[in-house]
């Protein structure tokens, strides 16, 4: 009892001080309310046909500096990414998905599994939309992907890993999908390149609107529908890759140990 | 082309989901909110739809809607008037305990719709089901009586009534 007492009265104290300090007391110094420089930079720019040089022709700040302004940073990101997810298959190579311990799991109550499955196509909805509006508003490819990866991780814990891999979503299916997803990435990163060569005019890889000394632009207009030149494809590409690069992490972290432990000792005999 | 017709349900939901969540009727969300819910409903039909011609039932769906009504104003006025009753009482008159409601109905979606029901009126939660013997176990606040009428009666048989008409 006396040691619970301490404790929550040093907690007390600590946060009364701590919060003194930081409003009252101005730890923190005087609060800069304004825009500064460097934001009123992007600010103006981001969306300003007027500055066609300057211009990422989308609404949305920041997936115009992730996606445009620092557009390269963001493409090595994913490239970490993506290593990091080729690692982890590379250490579950040679493990089958398909093998089941007997008595596996039914999973859980049938409450749980119906309101389960009539989530699936509203989350569809919702992340596709984020994905989809990645330049006109908040969120992008990496968020809309982040959402869909939901749906086989409920999948996996409401039902069990097996349903995934009865409605064809596999370790290879998923492999295949992120990959379209990455060629996506990479051939939005080079057609202002390849197009350049063939027209001849001058272009730079990762390029959107026309530069200073670079005359070739990515459409920024379909139709009358805003789609900001690159950013909707490396939004959807993204957006592809990363759902099915987490799906495949899921799928390979929820075979049961015994499965991965049995298998890697049987690949270790032979080498 | 079976699965396209099973589909037919999931699409209208996923076509209207994309358009609320999107906030835009503008022709590229009319366009790719369809092409999307269509893929989506192609890929989930064979998962969730069993029967469509129930699921696009019009006399099923009204039974939906005054269901919704009924739930909402009606349900939870009640269960929300004798809870707070009980928590202003200054005795607190609460009898609580884990009872067995018995349901009738068979398809997944009613006794999930029900159990769902159940949990989120105030002063009755559903911890288990029973799937084999038909039962709820759901703590109540105010335990009238242990039997399977009573409780019947009390927790399940309004739900039920309405529920059946929705989706058995």
């Amino acid at each position: 009892m006396r040691k619970e007492l301490i404790v929550a009265t040093s907690l007390t104290v600590t946060i009364i001080v701590l919060a003194y300090v930081i409003t009252l007391g101005s730890g923190l110094g005087p609060l800069f309310n304004g825009i500064r420089p460097l934001a009123e930079v992007y600010l103006r720019t981001t969306l300003n046909p007027s500055q066609p040089s300057f211009t990422a022709m989308s609404p949305e700040g920041v997936t115009a500096i992730v996606w445009d302004y620092r557009g390269l940073d963001t493409l090595f990101e994913t490239a970490v990414f993506y290593l990091a997810i080729i690692g982890a298959i590379a250490i579950y190579r040679g493990v089958s998905e398909k093998v089941r311990l007997n008595g596996a799991g039914v999973g859980l109550s049938m409450i749980v599994k119906v309101v389960t499955k009539v989530l699936i196509p509203i989350n569809i909805a919702i992340a596709t939309s984020i994905a989809l509006h990645g330049h006109l508003t908040p969120g992008g490819g990496f968020q809309a992907g982040a959402a869909m990866a939901v749906i086989p991780m409920i999948l996996i814990i409401a039902f069990s890993r097996y349903l995934l891999l009865d409605l064809k979503i596999s370790k290879e299916v998923a492999l295949a999908f992120r990959s379209i997803g990455l060629a996506g990435i990479a051939l939005t990163a080079f057609v202002p390149i390849l197009i350049g060569l063939l027209s001849g005019v001058n272009a730079y890889i990762m390029q959107n609107q026309l530069k200073a000394d670079a005359s070739f632009s990515l459409p920024a207009y379909l139709g009358d529908a805003l789609v900001s030149g690159s950013l909707i494809l490396y939004n959807i590409s993204e957006y592809l890759a990363v759902t099915f690069g987490f799906s495949m992490i899921f799928l390979l972290l929820s075979i049961e140990e015994d499965i991965v432990k049995e298998q890697m000792r049987g690949d270790g005999v032979e080498h | 082309m079976m699965r396209l017709v099973k589909a037919i349900p999931l699409i209208i939901l996923t076509y209207a989901i994309y358009l609320t969540f999107s906030g835009s009727i503008s022709t590229y969300d009319i366009v790719l909110g369809l092409v999307v819910a269509i893929i989506s409903g192609y890929l989930t039909a064979e998962l969730i739809v069993k029967d469509v011609g129930k699921a696009l039932s019009i006399r099923r769906f009204l039974w939906l809607i005054i269901y919704g009504i009924y739930y909402l104003t009606i349900a939870e006025f009640k269960a929300h008037y004798d809870v707070i009753k009980r928590i202003i009482h200054p005795k607190m008159p609460i009898n609580p305990g884990i009872v067995r409601a018995p349901y009738n109905v068979v398809s997944d979606f009613s006794v999930v719709t029900i159990a769902c029901s159940i949990t989120n009126t105030p002063g009755t939660v559903v911890v288990h089901l029973d799937e084999g013997k038909k039962n709820y176990y759901v703590h109540w606040i105010d335990v009238k009586a242990p039997d399977p009428k009573t409780t019947y009666e009390n927790i399940v048989r309004d739900f039920e009534k309405y529920v059946k008409n929705i989706f058995d």
